[in-house]
């Protein structure tokens, strides 16, 4: 539709607006019982039964992390035909999200994998031969044990795929292996869970919704992942009740749509941001006094560090006016009941751990930590928790210093995950062989070239990897490069494991058999576990037996919890807030169990950081190409680019191959203020070239009125074709639609020095393609 | 003035999710390249006083529909008993005048060439007690379906008419 219509049609009445939302439920009669009623159990199987289909309770297994909403799964003939909300379930109560309710045709792509290959042409070349599961099985198996003799155990990588159920298992075969090198995004919570912990002792990541009058939403889209969830009930609840939420970000997503205001930043600059929030905090003593001398450690050193760090000095990086900044620094001090919802965005950026501590000492000395309202520790349940998986007890020193490239700073390892050392840099070790050479990495449920930054570094890093094995339900970006490729079964072909999330715990139910000689990512492990020898760590190959002994704790085996076919819901103990006593102490789980806070006080100046070698108190630092860190760039990049990491249709870099939702989403686009298109001669859906210093992409133009004029932003994981559409695949490198080869990977300018994060911002120029 | 069934939406509990919008086509199992529900982005204003809302549109099955009125084979009809506006395959010579004419973009042609359009379920679900599925999976209930009069329910298709036919709409 065309968007180069006057500025009058932009300014839809207001009494309509007004009219429009006013209308509804006065005077009329609603359907059945208000709220509906979903789907229950009983109902579900009453309509499958008229429709002559069967129901089958599950979780849905589209989006991630925390992909626990329950579903009834219905099939008919054998075949899983649609999905609807399990009303019973805490997560979604009933409702289902887009990527949920096209579930099927992801199960039934054409992009699905039908059985095990091994590689027959030239790494790149995409020629595979067809083999037996034994026959993968064996193939990695003898691959690993000849690696782990010659170069020793950590020459195998792990890179991580979202945070899964799974995961537990992932590093569980690599400790029984003997390899730290479990690969972490380096982009994703991690880095907050990091960082939150190592100055306010836990990660509340929370706001206390239901009882908060202000949230600011920092880089976070809180409505995409989880669609149908919890969280957004809370935001939208939160508004309805007259809370008010400013949202900060670059772009004006739906959620901000529904938010009171929008402070539109810069991407990359929150941790400028932040520092002038304190700034203003510090100097206005707005502060919670009482709090700050009983519970923080360095405020002085603060107060004095902030100086540097004015609102007028922050406008200049963020693109926010100065008093703008003031204005909103005061309105959260002095609003009692305040939290900061805090995003992703912040953990793409080489000042990552700044910002995130930078917002984190901000909660605190203005009062808002663990009170209500404000940023609240986890609620817990009467839920017994059910044994891990994670062989964490077998951590050594020894272990941790065999890291390839630490995700964390090795003083910090574990972290809150298991060791770990970062996604990009397991790729990056085979290049530099330094200090040694990963020779094989696995790749379960994550594309390497779709979803790190630094391509065209990765795919030379794929060409030189001895050995790669791709582990997943459909084509993946960088199968071509695979050695064995494992054909996994999707969630739905299968019945394990069970899922917890909070207080509700429930078994996964099989929906349909395997759609072809396809097991699922959990029995791959154990069988690839007993085929090394180290079965008894993988329960002799029976998923059922590890869930048994994970349940031990709640006193069922997974055939009585089976019995619940909507799972089971624990009472919720009922929250208390300032539990500063308690969290403050807590034990890190590194090495030497070090509490996360040494003075059992929040960490405004970190002696832990210090020690380590790293600034106690937050900086700033420039992204590596920016408008004011690189102002030379900006003659031929006049624009900063960033991108979303997952949109209404799709998650992450999946599900292109869908068709319901390649037909919302059809095209990479990249979000244009219609005023930088205009100046370009570009209209809306035009073809444009995207050109940063690092590589150009080919994208539609989309004329996006809620941008920043001097802000583009793209959604990153575009490659994969839609058959059933006739889409093609598009290239992975330059002329593609991949962001990812957009960036600067400079060791020195592009990643945060503790916690690895990489950053996706750049600066391009835009011209019709 | 009667009683009709209605779609009722509001926008400040839309997350624009699409969930609405999925759910009709995998329900009544749509075909590519139609959809008989759409989520819309609105936007008003301009930058940096932008704003953006959204809206669900199927089927308004309109008071007076005016698909109904420029049929030229009566293949479109309305109701009589709870004012759901239905079409009938048979009789439908695919001339696409009630295409032209919805302000709504409701009646879609597909492969076959005949007019589709939400029926609000009407064979699939018992609507005296069950929603349809596109209400169903709404997350927080900005879409319903409600009885309402007659007077009330033309406000909100000239509400919604104003709404998507601005310049500014956007998928």
């Amino acid at each position: 539709m065309s968007k180069g219509k006057k500025e009058s049609q932009f300014l839809l009445d207001r009494r309509t607006f007004l009219k429009f939302a006013g209308v509804g439920i006065a005077g009329a009669t609603l359907l059945g019982s208000f709220p509906f009623e979903s789907f229950t159990l009983d109902e579900a199987m009453a309509a499958a039964a008229k429709a002559g289909e069967t129901v089958v309770p599950t979780f849905c297994a589209m989006c991630g992390p925390a992909a626990n909403c329950g579903v009834y799964a219905f099939t008919k003939n054998g075949r899983f035909s649609k999905v609807a909300g399990m009303k019973e379930s805490p997560v979604n109560a009933g409702a289902v999200c887009p990527k949920g309710q096209a579930a099927p045709q992801w199960v039934y792509s054409p992009d699905r994998l039908k059985y095990p290959m091994k590689r027959v042409g030239k790494k790149g070349e995409g020629k595979f031969q067809q083999i037996t599961w034994d026959e993968a099985i064996g193939i990695i198996a003898d691959t690993l044990k000849q690696q782990k003799q010659k170069y020793g155990p950590e020459s195998l990588g792990m890179l991580s795929p979202a945070r899964r159920t799974y995961s537990d298992y992932l590093f569980r075969f690599l400790i029984a292996h003997g390899s730290p090198n479990y690969g972490h995004s380096g982009i994703c919570a991690m880095q907050m869970g990091f960082t939150f912990h190592y100055t306010v002792g836990d990660w509340p990541r929370a706001v206390d919704y239901a009882n908060s009058d202000l949230v600011l939403v920092w880089g976070k889209q809180p409505i995409y992942s989880g669609p149908a969830q919890d969280g957004v009930r809370a935001y939208v609840n939160a508004k309805a009740r007259g809370a008010k939420i400013i949202a900060i970000k670059p772009t004006m997503e739906p959620d901000v749509g529904l938010a009171d205001e929008w402070m539109p930043i810069r991407p990359g600059t929150d941790a400028a941001l932040a520092l002038a929030m304190l700034h203003v905090v510090v100097n206005e003593n707005l502060i919670d006094k009482a709090f700050v001398e009983q519970w923080c450690y360095g405020y002085d050193q603060l107060k004095e560090h902030v100086q540097k760090y004015p609102p007028p000095w922050a406008e200049k990086i963020t693109g926010i006016p100065a008093n703008r900044i003031a204005e909103v620094a005061r309105l959260f001090a002095t609003t009692k009941r305040a939290g900061i919802e805090l995003g992703n965005g912040v953990e793409h950026v080489p000042s990552s751990n700044d910002a995130i501590r930078a917002v984190a000492i901000l909660i605190a000395i203005t009062g808002h930590l663990d009170r209500p309202g404000g940023n609240v520790f986890g609620a817990a349940s009467k839920m017994p928790k059910p044994n891990t998986v994670h062989l964490t007890e077998r951590y050594t020193q020894e272990w941790v210093d065999k890291l390839v490239y630490p995700e964390f700073p090795k003083p910090f390892q574990p972290a809150l995950e298991g060791t770990s050392s970062a996604y990009y840099g397991l790729f990056d070790s085979v290049l530099t062989e330094k200090p040694y050479p990963m020779r094989t990495i696995i790749a379960p449920g994550t594309q390497a070239l779709a979803s790190t930054r630094g391509s065209k570094r990765v795919v030379e890093a794929l060409k030189k990897l001895e050995f790669y094995v791709v582990v997943d339900v459909a084509r993946t970006a960088d199968m071509p490069y695979a050695d064995v490729v494992i054909p996994v079964a999707t969630p739905y072909e299968i019945d394990h494991p069970f899922e917890v999330r909070g207080n509700w715990i429930m078994a996964r139910n099989r929906v349909i058999e395997p759609l072809a000689d396809n097991k699922s990512i959990f029995e791959f492990l154990c069988d690839l576990g007993v085929k090394m020898g180290y079965g008894a760590d993988f329960w002799g190959g029976s998923m059922n037996e590890s869930m048994n002994d994970q349940l031990k704790p709640l006193g069922m085996t997974i055939d009585e919890l089976r019995k619940h076919p909507t799972g089971i819901k624990y009472e919720m103990i009922p929250r208390k807030y300032e539990n500063y006593e308690t969290v403050f102490k807590r034990k890190s789980p590194r090495i030497s169990k070090a509490p996360f806070l040494p003075q059992g006080k929040v960490a405004i100046y970190n002696t832990s950081f210090k020690e380590a070698g790293y600034n106690p108190l937050p900086q700033w630092k420039e992204p590596p190409e920016s408008i004011t860190g690189t102002p030379e760039l900006t003659k031929k990049y006049p624009l900063i680019l960033s991108d979303y990491h997952t949109s209404s249709v799709y998650t992450a870099s999946w599900q292109r191959n869908v068709p319901f939702l390649r037909e919302i989403v059809p095209y990479p686009t990249v979000h244009i203020h219609p005023d930088t298109a205009s100046a370009r001669g570009i209209k809306d859906g035009d073809w444009v070239r995207v050109e940063s210093p690092h590589g150009w992409i080919k994208v539609k133009a989309q004329l996006y009125p809620g941008t920043r004029p001097d802000t583009v932003m793209v959604l990153h994981g575009w490659w994969q074709g839609c058959k059933e559409l006739g889409f093609e695949d598009y290239p992975l490198f330059d002329g593609g639609a991949n962001v990812n080869i957009m960036y600067n990977v400079d060791p020195q300018k592009a990643f945060d020095p503790v916690v690895t994060a990489m950053s996706s911002q750049t600066l391009v120029q835009i011209s019709k393609a | 003035m009667s009683i009709e069934y209605a779609f009722s939406f509001s926008k400040e509990k839309c997350t624009q999710c699409y969930g609405c919008e999925v759910a009709c086509k995998s329900w009544r199992d749509g075909e590519l390249g139609v959809s008989w529900r759409r989520v819309y982005k609105i936007w008003t204003g301009r930058y940096p006083e932008v704003k953006l809302a959204s809206a669900s549109v199927s089927c308004m099955h309109c008071v007076d529909p005016v698909c109904v009125k420029i049929c030229p084979v009566q293949a479109i009809q309305k109701r009589p008993e709870d004012g759901i506006v239905v079409g009938d395959k048979s009789k439908c010579i695919g001339c696409k005048s009630c295409e032209k004419e919805c302000p709504f973009g409701a009646p879609q042609f597909g492969a076959e060439g005949k007019m589709q359009k939400c029926d609000l379920c009407l064979s699939q679900v018992d609507l005296g007690k069950d929603p349809p599925p596109c209400v169903e999976t709404c997350p927080t209930k900005a879409l319903q379906v409600v009885k309402m009069e007659t007077k009330e329910k033309k406000a909100i298709e000239q509400n919604i008419q104003k709404l998507i036919g601005s310049a500014a709409n956007t998928r």
